[in-house]
This record gives C-alpha cells, sequence and structure tokens, in this order.
C-alpha cells in the first residue's frame, strides 16, 4: 500500500476546540484545562483510504490574535483546512468567514475545506443553528459537521471525510473527477526564497 | 498562571535547550551600534561579553556591501564565568567531530541589509541568529532561513512560534533519522552515530515522492557545499589539507562572512575522520575578546584558523605563515586558474588576487588526477552532490592512509594479553617512540594504501608535534587504559570465582 503524506491545517477562533479536536483524533483523549497552543503545533495519524494510507501531518494552529499573520505557514502546501467554530458562540462563526475568505484569496487552489461545528454536546448553549452553518458549507463546497472532541462525536468521521474528497494521485474508485495535483512544494519553496 | 509567564520558565524549555541555547535579535541602533534587540526565551542569560560577542559577529564587518539577505556562521568562546556543559548522555554515540563543544557556541547568522527610506539610518538592517552548542551548521543554516524571514516580517509571534516547534522536536540521539516540525514545514535528517560506516549514509530523496507537500530532506546535519567552498583554491588542495592537519596557523580572507565561514568550515572539516582539535573562527572581527591574543606581534601566531574580512587584519596579520584569499564564493570560478603559491609578503591588501600565500613546501606530491577530475566536473556542470562526494571521499582516504599507520603503530603499545594477572596492577600502555614509529612506516606504511609520493616521514614528523596528535594520541591513550583496566578486572573476577570454587566448603 502506498504511504502519502497529506499537510492539513486547522484554522479558527481562540478556544473553539481545534486542539482538543486533534487530541481526540490522534490521542483519543480530552483535557477540559487545555493550554492555548503557541504558534502551531504538530502531529501525526495515519489513515487508511482505500489502496493508500493517508499520513496526516497536522498543523494546529493558534486561535490567539497575535499569531494571526502566521497562519499562511500552515495552510501553504496544505491538502486540507479544518476551519473550526462553535456552535455555542455566535461570533466565532462570523470569524469562519474570514478564515474562508483569507483561504480563498491565498490558500492552496483545490485545498479541501472542512467546517467543524464544535462543542455540540451543548445542545442548551447552542447559538449557531446547524441549518445556516451547512447552507454556508454548501455554499463554498465545502464539508460541514458537527462535532464534539468532548464526547468524541464525528470527530475520526470528519477525517474520513477530508480523505474521501482529496483526490487519488493515479486515477481510482474517487467520486469526483481525478486530476494530477500541482506540485505544492515549489509553490511553498518558491514564496520561501529569500 | 497565565500561559505567557509560563512560557517564560527554564523548565519548558528542556527539549529546546537540547538543540539551541536560544535566538538572538540583533539591530542597528543609531546611538549604540549593533544591539541585542531580544533574547529568545526569555529565561535565557548571555553574560556581558557573550552579548558583545554575539552583536559583533552578528553583522558583517565592513560594508562590502552585503545587501539583501547574507546567511552565515560563526563561533566564539563562552564566558570563562560560565560553567562548562555537563556532559549529555546522547552524545557519546556522536562522532566526536558533531559532539557539542562544552567551550564555545556556534551562532548560526541570516543577515538582511535592505533600503528603507522610513527609517531614520536609511537602511534596515537586522540579524537572527540561532546560538548553540552544535556544529550542526547546514541543519540550522537551513533553520535559520525559514525563520528569519518570516520573522522580519511578522516579528515576535513568529519568534515565539519557530521556538516552541523546537522545544517539541525529539532529542538529537545519534544514528536516528528525525523528524523536525518548524514553521508549518518538516525537517528530515538523519543524526550521525560514531558507529556509521565512512560512506556517509545519505537519505534518498525519492522515498518521499508521495509526500504533499515534500518534506524538506537535508542529506546531512553539518555537512555544507565543500567543493563550492574550496574551490577558489582547489590547486592547492593538498597543500590546504596538510597545513590543517599540522595545525598551521591559517588565516583565510574574503570579502563577504559567508565566504569565510564556508572555506574555513570546509577546511576544519578536511582532515575528517580526524578531529580539528585547535581553535577556529569562520569569522573573526577587530572586536573579539581575544583579538589581541590571537593577534599579538610579539609571539608567534598561535594554533588557529581564522576567517576575517576587515582589511586591517592585512596588516595585522602580515606576519601570519600562510593566508588564503578567496572571492566571492559566488563569483565566477576562474578564480581555481590560480596555481602558484605565492609568497606571503606579496599580499599587501585584501584586493589581493584569490589564491595561497605560503611558503609551506608540501611534503606530497601532487595529485593532479583529482584537481582535474573536479575542474572538469566544474565544467560540465556536474551536480553538487556527486563534486562534494568526490572531494570528500578523496580527502578522507587520504587522511585514513595518514592515520592508519599511527593506529597501527599505537595498537602495538599495548601490552599483551598475558601479561595481565590478577595478581598484579594492570600493565601499562608502551611510550609512543618515533624513531621506532618511523621504523614500522617501511613496511606498514601509508605507500600501502595511497598512491602518493613525497616526504611521508618529514609530515609525520612534524604532525608528531602538532595539537591535532595530541588530541588524537590522549584520545587513544585513555582508550587503551580503559580497556586495559576492564581486562584485569575481569582476569580478577575469573580469580575471585576460581577460588571460590576451589575452597566451597563440602556440604
Amino acid at each position: 500500500m502506498a504511504l502519502r503524506e497529506l499537510k492539513v491545517c486547522l484554522l479558527g477562533d481562540t478556544g473553539v476546540g481545534k486542539s482538543s479536536i486533534v487530541c481526540r483524533f490522534v490521542q483519543d483523549s480530552f483535557d477540559p484545562d487545555i493550554n492555548p497552543t503557541i504558534g502551531a503545533s504538530f502531529m501525526t495519524k495515519m489513515v487508511p483510504r482505500n489502496n493508500e494510507i493517508h499520513k496526516y501531518l497536522i498543523w494546529d494552529t493558534a486561535g490567539q490574535e497575535r499569531f494571526r499573520s502566521l497562519a499562511p505557514m500552515y495552510y501553504r502546501g496544505s491538502a486540507a483546512a479544518v476551519i473550526v467554530y462553535d456552535i455555542t458562540k455566535e461570533e466565532t462563526f462570523h470569524m469562519l468567514k474570514t478564515w474562508v475568505k483569507e483561504l480563498q484569496h491565498h490558500g492552496p487552489q483545490n485545498i479541501v475545506v472542512a467546517i467543524a461545528g464544535n462543542k455540540c454536546d451543548l445542545v442548551d448553549m447552542r447559538e449557531v443553528q446547524t441549518e445556516l452553518a451547512k447552507n454556508y458549507a454548501e455554499s463554498i463546497d465545502a464539508i460541514f459537521i458537527e462535532t464534539s472532541a468532548k464526547t468524541s462525536i464525528n470527530i475520526s468521521e470528519m477525517f474520513e471525510e477530508i480523505s474521501k474528497k482529496i483526490p487519488c494521485v493515479e486515477p481510482c474508485t474517487n467520486d469526483r473527477p481525478s486530476f494530477k495535483l500541482r506540485p505544492l512544494q515549489l509553490e511553498s519553496s518558491s514564496s520561501r526564497c529569500c | 498562571m497565565e500561559p505567557d509567564a509560563k512560557a517564560g520558565m527554564a523548565a519548558d524549555w528542556e527539549r529546546f535547550s537540547h538543540w539551541l541555547h536560544c535566538v538572538c535579535i540583533v539591530t542597528f541602533d543609531l546611538e549604540l551600534g549593533q544591539a541585542i534587540e531580544a533574547i529568545y526565551p526569555p529565561h535565557v542569560k548571555l553574560t556581558e561579553k557573550e552579548k558583545t560577542s554575539t552583536c559583533y559577529l552578528a553583522f558583517p564587518d565592513s560594508n562590502s556591501g552585503c545587501h539583501g539577505d547574507t546567511q552565515f556562521t560563526f563561533r566564539f568562546r563562552q564566558s570563562p564565568s560560565r560553567r562548562a556543559i555537563a556532559d549529555v548522555i546522547h552524545d557519546v554515540d556522536m562522532p566526536v567531530l558533531l559532539q557539542r563543544d562544552p567551550h564555545y557556541f556556534y551562532g548560526y547568522v541570516y543577515f538582511r541589509q535592505v533600503k528603507d527610506n522610513s527609517l531614520k539610518r536609511g537602511y534596515f538592517q537586522k540579524s537572527l541568529v540561532l546560538l548553540s552548542r552544535l556544529p550542526f551548521v547546514n541543519l540550522f543554516s537551513s533553520v535559520a532561513k525559514l525563520v528569519a524571514p518570516e520573522y522580519f516580517e511578522k516579528l515576535e509571534p513568529c519568534l515565539e512560534a519557530a521556538c516552541k516547534d523546537i522545544d517539541r522536536w525529539p532529542n538529537p540521539i545519534p544514528g536516528k533519522t528525525l523528524n523536525l516540525p518548524i514553521m508549518g514545514l518538516v525537517i528530515q535528517v538523519r543524526i550521525p552515530s560514531r558507529s556509521d560506516k565512512f560512506s556517509a549514509c545519505t537519505l534518498k530523496q525519492d522515498i518521499c515522492e508521495n509526500m504533499l507537500p515534500a518534506p524538506l530532506v537535508l542529506s546531512s546535519v553539518h555537512e555544507g557545499d565543500m567543493f563550492r567552498a574550496l574551490q577558489p583554491v582547489l590547486p592547492h588542495l593538498q597543500l590546504l589539507w596538510e597545513l590543517v592537519l599540522l595545525g598551521e596557523p591559517l588565516v583565510v580572507m574574503a570579502t563577504s562572512p559567508a565566504a569565510t565561514a564556508d572555506t574555513v568550515l570546509a577546511l576544519v572539516s578536511s582532515i575528517f575522520p580526524l578531529r580539528y582539535s585547535s581553535d577556529f573562527r569562520p569569522y573573526f572581527t577587530i572586536h573579539d575578546s581575544e583579538f589581541r591574543e590571537i593577534t599579538s606581534q610579539k609571539q608567534a601566531p598561535p594554533s588557529v584558523i581564522l576567517g576575517v574580512t576587515n582589511p586591517f587584519f592585512v596588516k595585522t596579520l602580515q606576519q601570519w605563515p600562510h593566508i588564503v584569499r578567496v572571492g566571492d564564493l559566488r563569483g565566477p570560478a576562474d578564480a581555481s586558474k590560480q596555481t602558484k603559491i605565492k609568497k606571503v609578503n606579496k599580499l599587501r591588501s585584501l584586493d589581493a588576487k584569490p589564491g595561497v600565500y605560503t611558503s609551506h613546501k608540501t611534503y606530497l606530491t601532487k595529485d593532479r588526477a583529482i584537481i582535474k577530475r573536479l575542474q572538469k566536473g566544474a565544467q560540465r556542470k556536474r551536480p553538487s552532490e556527486v563534486q562534494n562526494a568526490i572531494l570528500r571521499r578523496y580527502l578522507m582516504e587520504l587522511t585514513h592512509s595518514f592515520i592508519i599507520p599511527l593506529e597501527r603503530y599505537v595498537a602495538s603499545l599495548m601490552p599483551l594479553q598475558k601479561s595481565i594477572t590478577p595478581w598484579k596492577s594492570p600493565p601499562q600502555v608502551g611510550p609512543f617512540v618515533p624513531e621506532e614509529f618511523f621504523k614500522s612506516l617501511e613496511h606498514a606504511g601509508p605507500q600501502l594504501t595511497s598512491v602518493l609520493k613525497g616526504d611521508w616521514v618529514g609530515l609525520y614528523r612534524q604532525f608528531l608535534r602538532s595539537p591535532n596528535f595530541d588530541t588524537w594520541f590522549r584520545a587513544r591513550h585513555s582508550e587503551m587504559t580503559q580497556k586495559l583496566e576492564l581486562l584485569q578486572l575481569e582476569a580478577l573476577l575469573r580469580a575471585a570465582s576460581l577460588w571460590s570454587c576451589l575452597y566451597r566448603p563440602a556440604v
């Protein structure tokens, strides 16, 4: 089986649960008192997909405003981006839209976008309606899923959806027409060149 | 506790400290001159002297138009007040060449100088410096190249993020291939081990064809582009090898610290796997705290290799016996046509032609084949990795040919196994008698492995007086003494168990 490494970044406002989603996905653990991320943390996880193994190189970025300008380093060369908001905080959903815009303007072409409405276990405190978010996701051709890192809802499912949507290197059983990926590393090296 | 306050605590930075001492930002202050603007992680302390050294070494010395971005390496002695670092366990398996330096810091500099009318000085001048005890030139230069340009644009948060990334790196364990995530990229590199075969095992690019994006694969943590560095003086390759082997005082002059640093580092590694044991400064300035000692005209020049760019040194170091003048390494390679060795007194200014200025007569005859092979390769645009592999292999074989007879002779100083008895103290390693060693060369000399003719004995004679020999012999001697003590202990244990068997009371 071929091993394929895929860079994935998590974006979103501070406190929405980006690190908790990654922790749940990679280590199947949850820490309610997790520290705010500095810069970005990095983890990997392997997921089988058809005749390939996808090795996710996950860059879990800091949500704090002061790290905002660093985001291009993490979405540069990414095959997928997970943009996370908190269903109990409406302003985090607005923030999500600015992330989508930034990716559309400066992100890699063909990047798979997934929108995750986290903390879906806190139904009583919901501020963002599912339908609203779902429609928005559809309008930008993004994966939409509500998750809970705390109760482990839809976390691995979300990454499975991402895997499905990532084009194969060679023609294979994919629901989307496959095409050759442009060499993203070229882009990243040229923009780093001084 | 606030996360920011916590970030400053030493305990959080343990992993970081296995790789780097700190990151310094050096800027040009209109009133102070070069000044340290930031040190990260914030708890790391540098003495005033170390700060001064870092400030001066972080900027090019002369205004020779290092416009744009420049990268180079420096090395300076830590303050005497600082305690030498404790041994690190995984260092034992590191090749001696790559062990952390207990008394020195390496600085990996990324310097930017661009016109900026918004600043009073009219120029933006800043350096990002990685300070480390590890001589991982290639790795840290790559890291500086990734971090600095982002830092100059995005400032503090970028530095914080980069240091946090490094603080999550696994320890540099010899023999391991590591994935080192930093700033959204993964650097892949193998840490060499003492038990490596010398045919340097490099990572193959093809294993990661399927990776998206490809990780930054470094073929080595420490080796730079040796061929490019030595190309201007290629015809004098063997002469330089002899000078380095013999620990002769050597100064490299160029117009940029990048050129001096690359050349000095290439020279130091030219005698690999032998360790160059004297001091070396890839970039040395008149502000160095040891400037007076090193350049004193009252005594003979010390055994050291210096890289200098300040024209002032042409005068200060005029009595030095060997001077290597290299041009800008990025320039055309026609300098390699300078095949004649020049007299030192011909060197009057830094504008002098590239070449080697010395009165040293080589002990060994010149090997024209290797120089031709490399020059032809350069003309035909042979890839630099191949040129480097040919050059390193040649130099390593030459060093091996030189060192094998010494190894063989020193092995013969080991007392015979039968002289070890539990009843006496362990026998001593025999003394090194130069004349006996020279005699051994008749039947087991370097002629067995090297085609080079010449005065090998003369070369050995001078080598035996050099610091490189001293360091090498001490290391061998202590290894052998340790082995003898171990054998003695084994003999004692055998005797003791035999004794207890013989005299065990009958049950």
